[in-house]
């Protein structure tokens, strides 16, 4: 009961100070730049098929494979990085509540924040483009999450891994995402966001969705791309969790 | 297996002996690396209740020993124990109170907020953390500023927050590292004589500081700490047994001084001795033959004592002398 209640502490404060955190002001600026874009290009049209390409490739190529995966670093890496970096993570090691216990409650309350934000403004930009938006957000939807998932705890394996881990994350997102994630063969099968847009090329096709230029981009099925994405996910959380459970901390005091 | 601790430099200290098991902090032939780095080198002791100074110059140790004993280090080679814990797990944290040397907190709270935070992470009920939190501010003199913000919150203030945290959830171990850096001396008064009313209650307190001033006034036993390795363990007086053949000064208050003066002079551990208006300052290269030689010198000559006392015998000066011993 004790140790309960100590996790929902925890959890509660980690949510609370990363709401209130500069990463909050970072992530909300290139959202709000999202849906300035869906305002004033897809507001009040009614369905086509190019529309619902054009929307899809927004989706796809901006939000899926850029916002998205900057949510989850800017929180899944300050959860604990902050922590770090502050040097206030000591108060936490010190308490009586098993490592591994504190890497989930900074998890638990990582993920529905981002989750929150990411199918908050999907919904929203789905919302504001009318009768197109109606027919993505639920194809769209489980790619999305199934990335976001990937990502928070990949970035959480990055914050406990490494002690600036926001910028390490943030060229890993940036630069190899983008790079390998846009290569072709299969060097880009490295990147989270090409299992994600497996997903939403393949949902996508039956209404006439297709990659730009297919040569370059050979969608996996649903099955494999979903698989991969929870691989990784839960492969990025056990080896986190491994990290910080043995890790000494000797920059912390 | 336990094995036996070893006799050393720092082996059990004086104030322990009659400690339970349960309530010691034990060091077991310890060492730590970082890297090809040696922190701490094959260190062994037993804190028992009372208050432990832990001394040395910056690099010596300290940090790293009180890291080891908070479960923050795991050692390289050896045991850190704490009761029947060892000081890695998770159990062991429920009986320890750690203050680190830093200055960081959650800014954006109030000092009231901060150390309820941490009663909370202990896993007590809102009520009873709210309880131990107003003691805990009340025992560290912050309960009338209990509310203001930590970021506009003097390093003094900071300080005695970070102690009640550390106290909040009433461990029986309290790792207080530099706990008096930035106090003002009345603040220090205060602090000190929390310590030294907690020790009272039979907590296992370890104090680490630099500043041997702090460490004389408050602590019965002290560790001193020197490139890794205990160079003295015991009491003040203890470790200054261990001295003698140390040069000492001896300022003497007597009548007629200048007789006493003439017969010292003869004496073969005297190495000087000058008159002065208050008195006769003697040099001694062996401070323990050469009280015992006053004492016969003040029967057989009927010469009258009015004072004797060592000018350097703080606990800088044994600092000194021990740590140019492991140089």
């Amino acid at each position: 009961m004790r140790l309960a209640r100590a996790w929902f502490t925890l959890t509660a404060l980690t949510f609370r100070r990363l709401v209130w955190s500069a990463s909050t002001m970072m992530v909300m600026l290139p959202l709000l730049g999202c849906l300035l874009f869906v305002l004033r290009r897809h507001r009040g049209y009614e369905f086509s098929p190019r529309e619902f390409h054009q929307f899809s490739e927004f989706m796809i190529l901006v939000f899926a494979s850029f916002i998205v995966p900057v949510c989850a670093l800017a929180f899944g890496t300050a959860s604990v990085g902050g922590d770090r970096e502050d040097r206030t993570l000591v108060f936490l090691l010190v308490r009586p509540i098993p490592r591994a216990l504190i890497l989930l409650a900074k998890f638990s309350a990582t993920l529905p924040l981002v989750l929150g934000l990411v199918v908050g403004s999907y919904w929203l930009y789905c919302r504001v483009a009318g009768e197109v938006g109606a027919v993505a957000f639920p194809l769209y939807l489980p790619a999305l999450v199934y990335m976001t998932l990937a990502y928070v705890c990949l970035f959480h394996l990055f914050a406990v891994s490494f002690r600036h881990s926001t910028i390490l994350a943030l060229v890993y997102a940036l630069f190899m995402e983008v790079l390998l994630g846009s290569l072709p063969g299969i060097a880009k099968r490295v990147a989270v966001n090409y299992y994600g847009r497996s997903i939403m090329y393949d949902v996508g096709k039956d209404q006439g969705l297709k990659p730009l230029d297919p040569r370059w981009f050979e969608p996996l099925s649903v099955e494999t791309a979903t698989w991969a994405l929870i691989g990784i996910a839960v492969g990025g959380l056990v080896l986190a969790l491994v990290v910080f459970t043995r890790r000494e901390y000797r920059d912390l005091t | 297996m336990q094995r036996p601790l070893p006799s050393n430099p720092g082996a059990d200290l004086p104030a322990h002996h009659a400690a339970a098991e349960s309530l010691l902090l034990v060091f077991d032939r310890v060492t730590k690396f970082y890297g090809p780095v040696i922190g701490v080198n094959n260190i062994s002791c037993r804190i028992g209740p009372g208050i432990t100074g832990l001394l040395g110059a910056n690099g010596a140790g300290k940090s790293t020993l009180i890291k080891l004993a908070s479960g923050q280090l795991r050692p390289t080679q050896g045991s850190v124990r704490i009761g029947q814990h060892t000081a890695w797990s998770t159990a062991a944290k429920h009986h320890l109170g750690y203050s680190p040397d830093i200055n960081s907190f959650y800014e954006e709270m109030t000092g009231w907020d901060f150390v309820y935070t941490m009663a909370r992470l202990h896993g007590f009920s809102r009520a009873v953390a709210r309880e131990r939190t107003g003691y805990a501010m009340e025992e560290v003199g912050m309960a009338d500023r209990a509310r203001r913000r930590l970021a506009g919150c003097s390093h003094g203030m900071r300080q005695r927050i970070k102690l009640a945290q550390a106290l909040v959830h009433d461990p029986w171990l309290l790792l207080l590292d530099e706990p008096l850096t930035g106090i003002d001396p009345g603040g220090r008064r205060e602090i000190n004589e929390l310590l030294i009313r907690l020790a009272a209650q039979g907590k296992t307190i370890l104090v680490s500081s630099h500043i041997l001033v702090e460490i004389e006034q408050l602590a019965s036993s002290i560790l001193m700490m020197s490139r890794g390795r205990i160079i003295a363990a015991g009491t003040l007086t203890e470790v200054r047994a261990l001295m003698k053949y140390r040069p000492t000064v001896v300022e003497i208050v007597a009548e007629p001084a200048r007789r006493l003066a003439g017969l010292l002079a003869e004496f073969p551990d005297v190495q000087g001795v000058e008159i002065r208006s208050s008195g006769l300052v003697v040099r001694t290269r062996n401070p323990g033959e050469f009280f015992a030689h006053v004492g016969e010198l003040v029967c057989t000559h009927g010469i009258s004592v009015v004072r004797m006392q060592t000018l350097d015998s703080g606990a800088d000066a044994v600092f000194d002398y021990l740590q140019q011993g492991q140089l």
